[in-house]
């Protein structure tokens, strides 16, 4: 299963952020989107998530050699602030959920098997998500965005809100079920990428270009993506 | 000090040019003709600095103009005592009615945490030669204008041209008072939460304002004279502690930091209402339901203190009132040829009546605040499916929370008819009601259709929409319109009974087809 970016293009008023980003994006496979602020890279989401209109190019799914076009089934979308209904329990939004996507979702668990996944105390599974830390809302958050299986997950910086521990718990958890997925992990931070990332594709100048590590050291590798991103500046 | 001023005014009147080349930029024609790098061209930017500084010196005059001539001069002849001395007495008591509102020091601005904290100015020279410069606009804004409409009210020419130093006078002695009051109790007061004592002062001085002339008992010239003087004795003294003042950091810390960043007015609304939306969430509520019904079930139940409380509270108020009216047809024989009439040809009255008690506009902000907002992150929440799946849920949930008071209302119309006398055309009885419930029906669904066609809020609450202030103004304004027409019930309940269906009919079939596209995140 293949993700297929055709020569995106999108602007806002005159500012072209997107100037024809095309890549190919596979399964089982962690995706690193490096990019400056302001690169674009919550506005390529946006638009592989249908949110905002493209202004030209075509985005495609590509399943057993036959290419079709994205439904919002096969999406998964992780905001980096994460948003909930806060009045709902955690319990109460996740029966919500699963009420809701009855039909959609293979094989339902029981409730708390969910909660055991991303590492939800017991004591916490029946308060307000109003109460809810910032770490807890985005475990939420990532969990509906998982149970519902899409075939591709958008993490727009996903685990900056999450301390050391947690983030650790998430990564082992994006390792676990990339087999599935196609993965695409948005963010600046050089470190994480390379740590929890299988390829490293930068977003510069309104184009997507894949870094090739080749036998680089990590540090001359680190320098590589550097030099790729500060083109920017020279545009 | 000169100096720290200019910086200050040209900082305020920079970001006053900017924002009023923002809101030019909001206005959709208008936008399109405007260069993308618009801060930054040079004759825009003089026009906006001229709009801003012609705004400054028109709000110098304007304000106090209005102030002088609705709240004083339109008033005293109205009053028992004289012209003029009800003239001066007025001023006189207002002015020390300001002196609780408004001494500027204390009061709370988003130009003085920037000038003071993130541009690091004196914090004393900037406060004392804003006060300063706040004094002097006093001086020259209400000079013109005691001078006008003061001789008008044939006050003497010396007191009119003394009345804006009675004012400044005031501000001073204030002043003084709340800056000494911080070295008291280290707690600088902040202006736009008033405390107890100033609320009751300001109702006395209001009180004093009105009261004495009305009842012909106001001070003449010589009184307020000698009030005059011996307040500008204290102002004296007030004017060296304001300006010895050691300590206006501290204050403007204390002013200008947490809760009170919340720091224009419509900041503090947008926060109260955000509060009040989130506050108790009644967690015990459960559901019994599915899916979405499961979901809005709890919903209505968690918000219930803002959702069907004050709806209860209506409906008790309306059995009240009717509970009274029926009394009075028992009690006061006379009242009943009125109520009689008044159910025959005031209708048009009602309409006002169940714009007020919708709470259609509360309820969609609430959804919006505490659901929306976050849900419509989600992909699945968008659906065509699901947003029309929820809209009907929500709708019937408006609809039961609205016809609670509209049925007390429908069914006590018709009653206080049949009561006081009755009617000769049957049908009234039934328009009254068919009307009342058509009227709350219409409500409810012009609330709710209005918010999925056009989704005007953005998070804060600020209405993001035109169309959507344009057509919440209109409908206010018919309903206000409405007000005091006498129009015979079988006409006007016949009429609006067919409007409400139509418009039902269309606006539910509207919401069907175009909800799923329009229903979205600004």
């Amino acid at each position: 299963m293949k993700l297929i970016l055709n020569d995106i293009v999108k602007s806002f008023d005159k500012k072209e952020v997107l100037r024809g980003a095309s890549f190919a994006f596979e399964k089982g496979e962690i995706y690193g989107l490096l990019g400056r602020n302001g690169s674009g890279k919550t506005t390529l989401f946006n638009c592989i998530n249908e949110d905002l209109r493209i202004d030209g190019g075509s985005i495609l799914l590509e399943e057993n050699g036959v290419k079709r076009e994205v439904c919002p089934d096969d999406i998964g979308y992780v905001l980096s602030t994460p948003v909930v209904p806060e009045f709902l329990t955690g319990r109460e939004f996740l029966k919500f959920f699963l009420d809701i996507n009855v039909k959609k979702i293979p094989d339902i668990k029981p409730i708390d098997e969910y909660f055991d996944f991303v590492k939800i105390g017991r004591e916490d599974r029946d308060r307000l998500l109003k109460d809810y830390s910032h770490g807890m809302k985005n475990k939420m958050q990532m969990l509906v965005s998982f149970i519902a299986n899409p075939a591709i997950l958008l993490l727009d910086e996903p685990l900056t809100s999450f301390d050391v521990v947690v983030a650790d718990e998430m990564k082992t958890l994006l390792r676990q079920i990339k087999k599935d997925h196609i993965i695409i992990f948005s963010t600046h931070i050089m470190e994480l990428a390379l740590d929890l990332c299988d390829e490293i594709v930068i977003l510069s100048g309104g184009v997507l270009e894949k870094m090739e590590k080749d036998d680089l050291s990590n540090g001359a590798f680190k320098d590589k993506i550097l030099q790729a991103l500060r083109r920017d500046e020279n545009d | 000090m000169i100096e720290a001023f200019l910086t200050s005014f040209r900082l305020k009147n920079t970001y006053k040019a900017n924002g009023f080349i923002y809101s030019l930029k909001s206005i959709p024609v208008i936008n399109r003709l405007l260069p993308v790098s618009l801060y930054r061209s040079p004759g825009l930017k003089i026009f906006a600095n001229f709009v801003s500084i012609l705004w400054e010196i028109i709000s110098m005059f304007l304000g106090k103009m209005l102030y002088l001539f609705i709240i004083i001069f339109l008033l005293k002849d109205h009053m028992k005592s004289s012209p003029a001395n009800s003239f001066m007495h007025m001023f006189f008591f207002l002015t020390i009615t300001g002196g609780f509102l408004n001494t500027h020091i204390f009061h709370p601005t988003r130009d003085k945490y920037y000038a003071i904290f993130l541009m690091r100015m004196n914090a004393r020279e900037y406060t004392l030669s804003n006060y300063f410069y706040f004094l002097l606009k006093i001086i020259v804004g209400f000079l013109p204008f005691t001078l006008l409409l003061g001789r008008l009210s044939g006050v003497h020419i010396v007191i009119c041209l003394l009345m804006p130093l009675f004012v400044v006078s005031v501000k001073l002695i204030f002043t003084a008072l709340a800056l000494h009051d911080y070295v008291r109790t280290g707690h600088a007061k902040n202006e736009n939460k008033l405390d107890p004592v100033a609320l009751v002062g300001i109702a006395v001085s209001l009180a004093a304002a009105y009261l004495p002339p009305f009842l012909g008992y106001a001070m003449n010239g010589a009184v307020f004279l000698a009030l005059f003087v011996i307040s500008a004795v204290i102002a004296v003294f007030s004017f060296l502690y304001v300006l010895k003042f050691p300590e206006y950091r501290r204050i403007c810390k204390e002013l200008l930091t947490a809760d009170s960043f919340a720091m224009n007015r419509k900041d503090m609304a947008t926060r109260a209402t955000q509060k009040s939306l989130q506050k108790n969430i009644d967690f015990k509520a459960t559901s019994s339901k599915s899916g979405y019904q499961y979901f809005n079930d709890l919903f209505v139940k968690r918000h219930s203190s803002l959702l069907t409380k004050s709806a209860k509270n209506i409906t008790l108020i309306s059995l009240a009132v009717l509970a009274f009216s029926i009394m009075a047809c028992f009690l006061i024989p006379e009242a009943k040829p009125i109520i009689n009439g008044m159910m025959l040809t005031f209708l048009p009255y009602f309409l006002f009546v169940m714009y007020f008690i919708n709470r259609g506009k509360v309820i969609t902000q609430a959804m919006f605040m505490n659901c929306d907002h976050s849900m419509l992150a989600y992909r699945f929440y968008r659906q065509p499916r699901a947003i029309l799946l929820l809209f009907t849920e929500r709708l019937k949930s408006i609809l039961l929370i609205n016809l609670m008071p509209a049925s007390v209302i429908a069914l006590g119309l018709p009653f206080l008819l049949w009561l006081t006398g009755g009617t000769d055309n049957a049908l009234n009885y039934v328009l009254l009601f068919v009307s009342i419930i058509g009227m709350s029906v219409f409500f409810s669904v012009h609330n709710m259709v209005l918010y999925y066609l056009l989704q005007p809020y953005n998070i804060n609450l600020e209405i993001k929409s035109g169309t959507f202030a344009v057509v919440n103004f209109f409908t206010y304004f018919v309903c206000y319109f409405a007000i005091g027409k006498k129009v015979p019930t079988l006409i006007f309940g016949t009429l609006i009974s067919v409007f409400c269906i139509v418009y039902i009919a269309v606006a539910l079939i509207l919401a069907y087809r175009l909800a799923p596209k329009t229903f979205k995140l600004r």
